[in-house]
């Protein structure tokens, strides 16, 4: 309990960190939100009035303060560019977003055990070689190029899947979830298909190592038959860097699928922050990258935790 | 263990399938009724909307958007002539010190309440009050607007300016009284719900990063639309909207084609392209305060040094118009001066000039946004053939923001960039060239130039304008104080199923403004 | 793991295992001829600039890799594209795993700087990563050091935590504590002990992060975000997304595709070639 508390603490430090970081930077960028926001053929008072209304022009440090006053409120401010709350610019996005991410992930890992497995029992075997040839191929694979020829190959040619979007105008229902998941399918092979390849080779990695140690050879020695000693023992331990890549993956995931949902017009968050970076919309920014942070501190929460369910070293120590 | 994977795999897509109905932005309620395919007009577009109080809005989704909604008193021809759409007539009193518009009587807000001069008068006093918006920088003569019946408007103006009623004409959307004097403040009304508006279409559905649904309006006083729903569909790249297009999934790419998708798609047949002059122009601007630009040999040197034609030919695949060097373009004929003359491209008349100025070794850096399309292709075009009269140019590709910080402080040698919109030469050369111009980033400072656009301004009919104008126009041209390099043919492709579209000038209008979408129907 | 009875030295056996895996040597051989490609650039092809009268021609005798939408030839693109991709992604890879790998150890050995290092790694992990990229590459302003940097800065975390799992597993085990009593000095049980144990993981973790960083090189220039003055694979692909050429002109972004592809699956194979020759025990 006293473990979950001390990690408690120190996501909210690192949650803390990262929105001082991110409102600082984001006050760095180049350019004026003012400019960006309204005509840059504007009069100097309307300028004054702009940067006032957006309280701008306060001193950083009463900027600073204010801003973190709101966000223990739970507030999260207004939108410069849309007038609107940026919690109602953000959630709008985050369901297509967890959507996007979660199926992707989930196919990863639903595949990428298994072959990393086999990979691993059949070290420098050819089925070892095709699996990884195939993985660092797809891993080294750059998303646009690929979206577009999927698109156009599945979507144009064979008229197998839509090209954008996420779900049809007209579907209701049932009829409209599989319209989404109809929508959902290229993007999401896009996005297992650069990440299978890492996943493969860490798990493969990991796992040679811990056929080779003592206590699966004492396995193996009490004669534990091959493959009980494979999924149970070593792939008990090869768990652990799963799970740190999987935490690792969440986080960057929503933030870092920008290219992917821009290639297939999918209407998640990474958009609305490259979007948002290019309009000066500090409040959204912000708002985000508080949203990541949270979604990181508590994948590295989960993946703590995990750890010390499944290595009894760590637990201990 | 891999069952208890699967299983949960199997149960978290179950759940996330099961969701969707209840995401926001996924609630359907269009009852499921699949309309035909003729009944509605999808439009892609590269962003999403931003704003829509058309007031405040400036990205081009939301004038599209807002378009639709709130009327303007003015549209304009394929010259760049104003036409009447809210206004039927408009005139300038003898004195210049008033204007006078007459509105139609037929056009309605979509809660039953007429359009009427009150509207137009809350809009216009509006902005001037609360001083925001594009239509602000351009309203300064504007003393007073009178509601003189509920189909006559007149404008009070401090000093005679024959560009009000074009700027106003064109750039005020007219939004409806009862709904937006009821924000406390007009500018920071979202209006993003409830709508009442009185275009042609109403928007209907939003699913932010998807799509904006809008329907038509039954008896739209210009004439009720032929197509029953316009969809904007979002796609940030312009790739997938292509391929949208041959696909069928869109039947209008709202953006404009890159020049090398468009001969692309020529072959497509498909695929129609509409041909659309720009109302701006493409060109190179020399911050005149800095040495050694402060000498005009100079800049001519580095006007002799840009190959114009190929940028024109290679860059823009042909889609695009020599401006004979004049800020006048051939896309307003009736300012356009013919006696105008492109600079050669000449490498050792360059040379020449710079020894004239006694420059060596000229080093250079140019500024542009890399994000659009066609600068960054003509950039390193500019500085290859400025090489061969040996001038060195160092590009900088910035980022959007910036490149517009850099060009507002004027930090830049060379700044390469276009001009959307200059729909009123005196006007927009006041803001581009006057000393203290808003938008005159090369510092251009010259008594006898400001002398002419004043003149110009002033004057209440294009007869009496134009001589001033284009003096000033060769006055920029000789100086160069702008360097234009071309204006561009835009296109913009629709599926041939569709036809009837009204293309208007610039990417603003082009086939997706009000009155054209207004007409479209399906071919055959 | 550690050195129990070994006749041969391990090197010389980790090499005798190496040769025998043809992935790996061809995977090295693909690797020198990249390296040389951007070595000897001016000598393959003419730095690409200005413009030609052929646009958009499909790959031809004349022009291997066709041409793009003002008449370029993008054989030379990628020739001289190798040069900038290759020490963007070389030099912001070593510079990530030389940071996360000090971390990671240092976050392992020194339990008093875990939770301080730990709060740092978890810092950065939790910044959205590539909007950051976009934010300090504008900053900075778009050059070629500034996307190794930029890129090297945001890539260390991932190593740095990938390492001190692996390395907080390593530290409470016998022959560490033995190596302590024994009074070995901390550098020396760092070099001894941890460093060996971690490799593998680093191994893994240095060709992800080169082909990661190639990658971003390439997401950042389609982003728009490239050197304008350098050819690198991503400017290539950035310009042809540009000129809305993906779906016609498919030579001018195969090629460049087939490129990164080329360097990356490359580097991955040859680091796990590595690591299998490295482990010896399996090699029996």
């Amino acid at each position: 309990m006293r473990f979950i508390g001390l990690r408690l603490a120190r996501g909210l430090l690192t949650l803390w960190f990262a929105v001082t970081v991110t409102f600082f930077l984001v006050r760095l960028l180049p350019g004026d939100p003012v400019t960006a926001v309204a005509d840059p053929n504007m009069t100097e008072a309307l300028r004054q009035k702009l940067l006032a209304d957006f309280g701008l022009d306060k001193p950083l440090a009463a900027q600073y303060l204010d801003y973190l006053g709101q966000l223990l409120h739970g507030n999260l401010g207004m939108s410069f560019r849309q007038s609107i709350p940026v919690t109602t610019v953000l959630m709008e996005r985050l369901p297509w977003t967890l959507i996007l991410t979660v199926s992707a992930m989930v196919v990863t890992i639903v595949l990428g055990i298994p072959l990393g497995v086999l990979a691993a029992t059949r070290a420098r075997g050819w089925v070892d070689r095709v699996i990884q040839i195939t993985g660092v191929t797809a891993q080294s694979l750059f998303v646009p190029s690929v979206g577009i020829f999927l698109m156009y190959l599945l979507g144009v040619w064979l008229r197998w899947f839509p090209i954008g979007g996420a779900v049809d105008l007209d579907a209701t229902g049932f009829a409209a979830t599989l319209s989404m998941l109809h929508h959902l399918v290229l993007p999401c092979l896009s996005l297992v298909l650069i990440q299978l390849g890492g996943y493969v080779l860490t798990m493969r990695t990991t796992l040679i190592e811990a056929l080779g140690e003592d206590y699966v050879s004492l396995a193996k020695a009490k004669g534990v038959r091959p493959g009980t000693v494979v999924w149970k023992h070593a792939l008990r331990n090869a768990l652990l860097p799963t799970t740190t890549i999987a935490g690792l993956q969440l986080g960057t995931l929503v933030g870092g699928a920008v290219l992917t949902e821009t290639i297939y017009a999918y209407p998640g968050v990474g958009r609305a922050i490259y979007e948002a970076v290019g309009q000066l919309d500090f409040p959204v920014l912000q708002g985000a990258f508080v949203l990541l942070a949270a979604a990181v501190v508590a994948a590295n929460l989960i993946t703590d935790v995990a750890y010390g369910i499944l290595d009894p070293r760590v637990r201990t120590s | 263990m891999r069952r208890g994977v699967l299983l949960a795999a199997l149960a978290a897509l179950t759940l996330s399938a099961a969701c969707a109905p209840s995401v926001p932005g996924s609630s359907g309620s269009s009852g499921g009724q699949q309309p035909a395919p003729s009944d509605r007009l999808t439009i892609g577009t590269t962003a999403d909307v931003l704003n829509y109080n058309p007031l405040v809005g400036n990205s081009r989704t939301d004038s599209w958007v807002t378009n639709l909604m709130y009327p303007h008193l003015t549209q304009m021809d394929m010259t760049g002539k104003r036409v009447p759409y809210l206004a039927t007539e408009w005139s300038y009193a003898e004195d210049g010190k008033s204007a006078t518009v007459r509105l139609r009587d037929d056009m309605k807000w979509s809660d039953g309440k007429p359009v009427t001069a009150d509207d137009v008068v809350f809009s216009v006093m509006t902005v001037k009050k609360e001083n925001f918006g594009v239509v602000a920088g351009l309203i300064t003569a504007l003393d007073e607007a009178v509601a003189v019946s509920p189909t006559e408007v007149r404008f009070d103006l401090t000093r005679p300016d024959g560009t009000f009623l074009d700027n106003v004409g064109f750039w005020l959307p007219v939004v409806p009284k009862h709904v937006f004097e009821k924000a406390p403040s007009v500018q920071k009304f979202a209006n993003d719900s409830d709508w009442v508006s009185a275009g042609p279409f109403k928007l209907t559905k939003v699913e932010r990063g998807q799509r904006y649904v809008m329907e038509r309006v039954d008896g739209f006083g210009p004439g009720t639309p032929a197509v029953k729903e316009v969809v904007f569909r979002v796609f940030p790249d312009v790739n997938t909207e292509v391929l949208a297009l041959r696909n069928g999934e869109i039947d209008v790419i709202g953006n404009v084609l890159p020049p090398a998708t468009a001969a692309e798609l020529k072959n497509d047949p498909s695929v129609k392209q509409e041909q659309i002059p720009s109302l701006g122009w493409a060109h190179l601007q020399y911050n005149v305060k800095r040495k050694p630009l402060d000498d005009v040999r100079v800049r001519q040197a580095l006007a002799h040094a840009v190959d114009y034609e190929a940028i024109r030919n290679i860059a823009l695949k042909g889609y695009a118009k020599s401006s004979n060097s004049s800020v006048l373009t051939p896309s307003l004929p009736e300012w356009a001066d013919p006696a105008s003359k492109e600079y050669t491209f000449d490498p050792a008349l360059s040379k020449q000039l710079l020894a004239q100025a006694g420059v060596s070794d000229l080093s250079l850096s140019m500024i542009y946004d890399q994000a659009d399309p066609n600068i960054a292709r003509w950039a390193p075009m500019v500085r290859d053939s400025a090489k061969q009269a040996g001038i060195t140019i160092k590009l900088q590709g910035l980022e959007r923001n910036t490149y517009v910080d850099k060009s507002l402080k004027h930090d830049f040698d060379i700044y390469a960039g276009s001009w959307a919109i200059m729909d009123n030469p005196p006007a927009n050369l006041g803001l581009a060239f006057k000393t203290g111009g808003y938008i005159n980033y090369g510092q251009v400072s010259d008594p006898k130039l400001d002398a002419l656009i004043d003149q110009a301004q002033k004057a209440l009919s294009v007869e009496e304008a134009k001589p001033p104008i284009q003096e000033a126009a060769r006055l920029i041209r000789d100086q160069v104080y702008d360097n234009v390099l071309y204006v561009e043919t835009f296109n913009v492709a629709h599926n041939t199923k569709w036809t009837g579209f009204k293309p208007m000038p610039s990417e603003l209008l082009s086939i997706v403004n009000p009155l054209s979408l207004a007409a479209a129907k399906p071919a055959g | 793991m550690t050195a129990a009875a070994v006749e041969l030295t391990p090197r010389l056996r980790t090499w005798s295992a190496f040769r025998r895996n043809p992935l790996g040597v061809a995977s090295a051989i693909v690797l020198v001829l990249l390296a040389l490609v951007a070595v000897c650039a001016p000598l393959i092809a003419p730095f690409p600039e200005g413009y030609g009268a052929d646009t958009s021609q499909p790959p031809s005798a004349a022009h291997w890799f066709g041409t793009d939408d003002i008449g370029q030839d993008v054989f030379a693109q990628v020739v001289w594209g190798t040069r900038v991709s290759m020490a963007v992604g070389v030099s912001a890879s070593v510079l990530a795993i030389v940071i996360g790998l000090l971390i990671g150890v240092s976050a392992a050995y020194f339990r008093r700087l875990d939770t301080p290092l730990g709060v740092l790694v978890d810092l950065s992990l939790s910044l959205p990563v590539l909007p950051l990229m976009i934010l300090v590459a504008a900053l900075a302003g778009p050059s070629v050091r500034t996307l190794a940097v930029v890129i090297a800065l945001f890539s260390w975390p991932e190593v740095a935590r990938v390492v001190r799992s692996q390395a907080i597993a390593i530290v409470p085990m016998p022959f560490v504590s033995a190596a302590k009593v024994v009074g070995g000095s901390s550098l020396w049980i760092v070099r001894k002990h941890l460093l060996p144990g971690v490799i593998p993981v680093v191994g893994v973790s240095v060709v992800l992060t080169t082909s990661r960083a190639v990658l971003a090189e390439a997401g950042l220039s389609f982003l728009g975000l490239g050197d304008p003055n350098s050819w690198s694979w991503g400017t290539i692909l950035h310009k042809a997304q540009q000129s809305g050429a993906l779906a016609t002109a498919w030579w001018t972004t195969l090629f460049p595709s087939l490129a990164i592809l080329l360097l990356v699956v490359s580097t991955t194979l040859l680091s796990v070639a590595y690591n299998d020759a490295r482990d010896h025990r399996n090699s029996s």
